[in-house]
């Protein structure tokens, strides 16, 4: 399916599915800085472990129905790099009542569609239909949660389609995997944050279709999942489906999770990989991210919008206003996603195209200047929090408003599956609003150092053996 | 009797493994009865200058979007002209008398928003989606960048580089070249033909020719500003009145239509070394006013345009050939449309990926879809409707797209049932007539060591595929 294309993490500004209390009605003023950040969460497990996340509103007559599997590219097999994305693909070629194909046209036919995506920390799946087709694929998704029934006819065609994603994404293109794909694999140490998770040609090709069962039956159990439901729907009728399709599923412990940790840096990384696709260098820098949720991880969310995000933007302003490096600096927290939906370490990064007359150096220059500004006492002030605030509260209503609700069901599965808690998602506001100047700045000094960042250039160049 | 119980036995287990295998596998629950769904509708204003405001009250989430579209594009350049609306969006970011370029990036900033323009084909875009409490602000702010900009001559060779930098990328990627390459086949001299413009062109443009571009093309008339999500309408109405009404009326918009045409059937682009072949295989047709159009869209959804459309299920999920094929018709031509299939698909499966979509395309053109093939395509279809008018991008698209083709105030209430309405006979009759094979046009871009020997046994292969099917 379409997942892992260039580019994800971009924000699509998309629908709108926020339930906010303060403002239902049309017509009278809404808005203002006291409203309050809520969202109905209904919270609850099926004896066999199954999270389920119910999340009703009215604003279209449609569903997302959304199951996220804790399982992604970051823990699959040593051997079998590129395996969890291809497990996912897997996901959609027959269950025991739905053959090849079946799925995927029991949703258009339904007036739907539907996608899989697998990212760092888990793999999902989900359809946005209909509302009154709700039953039709909560029974589906369960269907193909009791088990697969597929072939090694449709094992190597997916191989085969695989393949051509990570052509037409990465090896045909110029930038392919520049940084996205990259610059994990530089700036981490350990293999599982620093694995070519696409897969290389070979790992995909020597998959089994005994890998397949193997996947399966390690982790795709209730107990290693959650499932949500975002939309017009009734929340009673919804648990009695779920727990008529769902609850009969046996539960089974998952895999344990392996040690994902990264040991600290301590000195300043530098690679160039190049590219001959690419007609203009590129320069990327890494910073690895404090850990999640503590007071630093909210502070550098708030770091990320006054460095990064927007014109107002104090990298966009110095490196394409005043310095005219490129036309844009783009980046932020998790490129496969956003800053919640990962359970584990984590880059913030920005990149830019830039001329050959240009050095990268004198681009890392400027961003120490930047960054040094923020560090120092009078380099940051009040206003410079308070835009940060605005900015980070109109993105977190586009963010749960994204994809006709999607974006919502994203946080809901990734709050229950890494803490538990998907009521979460309402106080993420207070979070933020913890931080001060003085957070900000100790943030800054302890993270924005060259010794805690890898730096990765590309040169439109034909590959060398070494590299 | 031991023989006989063990027999016995053997057949109780042979029965109930059949029975199994000859019981029906359970069926997917049908689901409930819909629920309404309810077309957005639009509350619009005129000003006495034609200017035009469309309101849409939608959603609930406390965010508003603004979007003033200036019928003004590229599509009105002299062909010296080319780039310039491209540098003028850019430029307009850059400050208005008011607010030099960061101040006026911090004020869309402290509004939760950002500001977004964008010089494009048919239209000059001003955009921004702020916290709803700001929307009357955000209109003051939109309203002094399309009449008051700077256009700082400071800033020209810089955006100037930028623009430049941009093309050499866009030229490194097999899909721009590809699309470049079938638009100029297609559409010739017409500005819709043009390749992109060269360094020296760009170079060429001054601040005045800009300037000069702004004053004759910018206006009230040819211009709508959309505003879409929770807003306080009198207050919306009053800012657009009272920072719009003074605003010179200009030009009506002016679209010159295109005449498509082909003189060549095939054409190869080099990509050395590539390990797979990006393919554009179409051809002009109807465009969205014309009666068939509708019929045009299910053919093309049924055909390759969904996911489980016949092309995708054939070269994706049966072969493996390729990752995101995809049929289109393109609707952002004015009074014009083109059909086209387009993959990307390894290398050594070219020819077999073009016989496999010549193969569809006959058939389409052979037989009916069944009943049931088709009800499927129309209720994707429907669905697809539904959440196209749910987001706010989505609503000012759909209604943009029925000003620009005028298609009316109708449209979106009829939509679904002209969808119904269409017949598998009506749908092998638009296939018959609009895609003739012999008529299409496929680029290929790829290392054409493997490339061209392929496409020459296509073109042979094919030839004989058709004696056989005729």
């Amino acid at each position: 399916m379409n997942s892992m294309k260039l580019k994800t993490w971009h924000l699509l500004v998309a629908g709108l599915f926020l339930v906010c209390a303060s403002c239902q009605s049309s017509g009278e003023d809404p808005g203002g800085e006291d409203i309050k950040f809520e969202v109905p969460v209904d919270y609850y497990k099926l004896d066999n472990g199954l999270k389920v996340i119910l999340s009703p509103n009215t604003v279209s007559p449609t569903v997302v129905v959304g199951i996220y599997y804790n399982i992604g590219f970051r823990i699959e097999p040593r051997d079998r790099t590129g395996f969890a994305h291809l497990f996912e693909h897997m996901m959609f070629q027959g269950s025991e009542n739905l053959g090849k194909g079946e799925f995927i046209s029991l949703v258009n036919k339904n007036g739907g569609n539907l996608n899989g995506s697998t990212r760092f920390d888990f793999t999902n799946y989900f359809e946005i239909v209909p509302s009154h087709k709700l039953e039709t694929f909560l029974w589906a998704e369960a269907d193909r949660m009791k088990g697969l029934a597929i072939t090694q006819d449709n094992l190597t065609n997916q191989q085969g389609v695989v393949k051509n994603e990570v052509k037409v994404n990465v090896l045909n293109q110029p930038y392919g995997g520049f940084p996205w794909l990259d610059m994990p694999q530089y700036a981490n140490e350990n293999w599982y944050n620093a694995h070519n998770f696409y897969g290389d040609l070979e790992d995909l090709d020597a998959a089994t279709l005994e890998d397949v069962q193997d996947f399966f039956a390690k982790y795709y159990t209730p107990s290693n999942a959650a499932l949500s439901v975002v939309g017009d729907f009734n929340v009673e009728e919804a648990k009695q489906w779920i727990e008529k399709y769902f609850g009969n599923i046996p539960g089974r412990e998952p895999e344990p999770m392996p040690d994902i940790s990264e040991p600290k840096q301590t000195e300043e990384k530098r690679f160039n990989k190049p590219d001959p696709l690419a007609p203009r260098p590129a320069l990327a820098l890494a910073y690895h991210m404090p850990a999640r949720n503590t007071p630093e991880y909210y502070a550098m969310g708030l770091l990320d919008q006054i460095l990064l995000q927007g014109n107002d933007s104090k990298l966009y302003q110095q490196l394409v206003q005043e310095k005219g490096f490129s036309a844009g600096v783009g980046g932020g927290i998790n490129y496969l996603g956003n800053m919640f939906n990962y359970n584990g370490p984590m880059i913030w990064m920005f990149n830019l195209t830039h001329d050959d007359a240009v050095s990268p150096d004198s681009i890392i220059a400027v961003v120490d200047e930047v960054i040094a500004e923020l560090q120092s006492e009078e380099g940051l002030n009040q206003e410079h929090l308070d835009i940060a605030m605005v900015k980070n509260r109109s993105g977190l209503y586009d963010l749960v408003s994204q994809t006709f609700g999607l974006g919502l069901l994203d946080l809901l599965c990734s709050f229950a599956l890494f803490d538990d808690d998907p009521q979460r998602v309402n106080q993420l506001d207070e979070e933020f609003k913890k931080v001060d100047l003085e957070l900000l700045r100790k943030t800054a000094r302890e993270y924005l150092v060259p010794a805690n960042r890898t730096i990765l250039t590309t040169v439109p160049a034909p590959a060398t053996p070494e590299s | 009797m031991k023989l006989y119980k063990k027999y016995s036995f053997l057949i109780l287990l042979s029965t109930f493994a059949f029975a199994l295998q000859a019981q029906d596998k359970e069926l997917p629950p049908e689901g409930g009865e819909p629920k309404n769904f309810q077309i957005p509708k639009p509350t619009t204003v005129e000003l006495d200058n034609g200017m035009k405001l469309v309101m849409v009250d939608y959603g609930i989430v406390p965010k508003v979007q603004l979007q003033l579209i200036i019928n003004a594009g590229a599509i009105n350049e002299e062909e010296e002209e080319q780039g310039i609306t491209s540098l003028l969006g850019n430029l307009l970011e850059e400050g208005t008398e008011n607010y030099d370029g960061k101040s006026l990036s911090r004020a869309f900033a402290k509004m939760g928003g950002q500001l977004g323009v964008n010089g494009g084909l048919h239209n000059i875009g001003i955009g921004t989606t702020v916290l709803s409490e700001f929307g009357p602000q955000a209109i003051g702010l939109i309203a002094e960048v399309a009449q008051r900009p700077l256009l700082p001559e400071s800033e020209l060779d810089r955006l100037k580089n930028n623009y430049k930098r941009q093309l050499s990328v866009s030229r490194s990627q097999p899909q721009t070249i590809a699309n470049q390459e079938f638009q100029k086949v297609i559409y010739g001299d017409h500005p819709y033909g043009r390749e992109l413009p060269s360094d020296e062109l760009i170079d060429s443009h001054t601040i005045d020719a800009i300037k000069q571009f702004f004053a004759e093309e910018v206006g009230a008339k040819r211009s709508t500003l959309y505003v879409v999500g929770k807003f306080n309408e009198k207050q919306i109405r009053e800012a657009v009145e009272g920072q719009f009404s003074a605003w010179q009326a200009g030009k009506e918009k002016e679209y010159i239509p295109a005449e498509p045409n082909m003189n060549v059937d095939v054409e190869l682009a080099d990509r050395p070394n590539s390990p797979q072949a990006t393919l554009r295989f179409g051809i002009p047709v109807p465009d969205p006013s014309h009666p068939d159009y509708v019929a045009l869209e299910v053919m093309d959804d049924l055909l390759g345009g969904s996911f489980s459309s016949r092309i995708t299920s054939n070269i994706r999920e049966d072969k493996g050939y390729t990752y995101s094929p995809s049929s289109t018709i393109t609707s952002n031509r004015y009074k014009s449309a083109i059909w086209y299939q387009a993959a990307d698909v390894t290398i050594e499966s070219t020819g077999d990926a073009m016989l496999e979509i010549s193969r569809e395309i006959d058939r389409i053109r052979s037989e009916a879809p069944t009943a049931e093939e088709l009800d499927g395509i129309k209720n994707y279809m429907a669905g697809i409707f539904v959440l196209q008018n749910s987001t706010r991008g989505g609503i000012i698209g759909q209604l943009n797209q029925i000003d620009f083709h005028g298609l009316g105030e109708d449209y979106l209430n009829k939509r679904v049932q002209s969808i119904y309405d269409v017949s598998p006979e009506k749908i092998k009759e638009v296939a018959e007539k609009y895609l003739d094979p012999e008529k299409m046009f496929l680029m290929v871009v790829g290392d054409m060591k493997a490339t061209e020997p392929q496409i020459e046994a296509w073109k042979k292969a094919d030839k004989k595929f058709k004696k056989v099917v005729d």
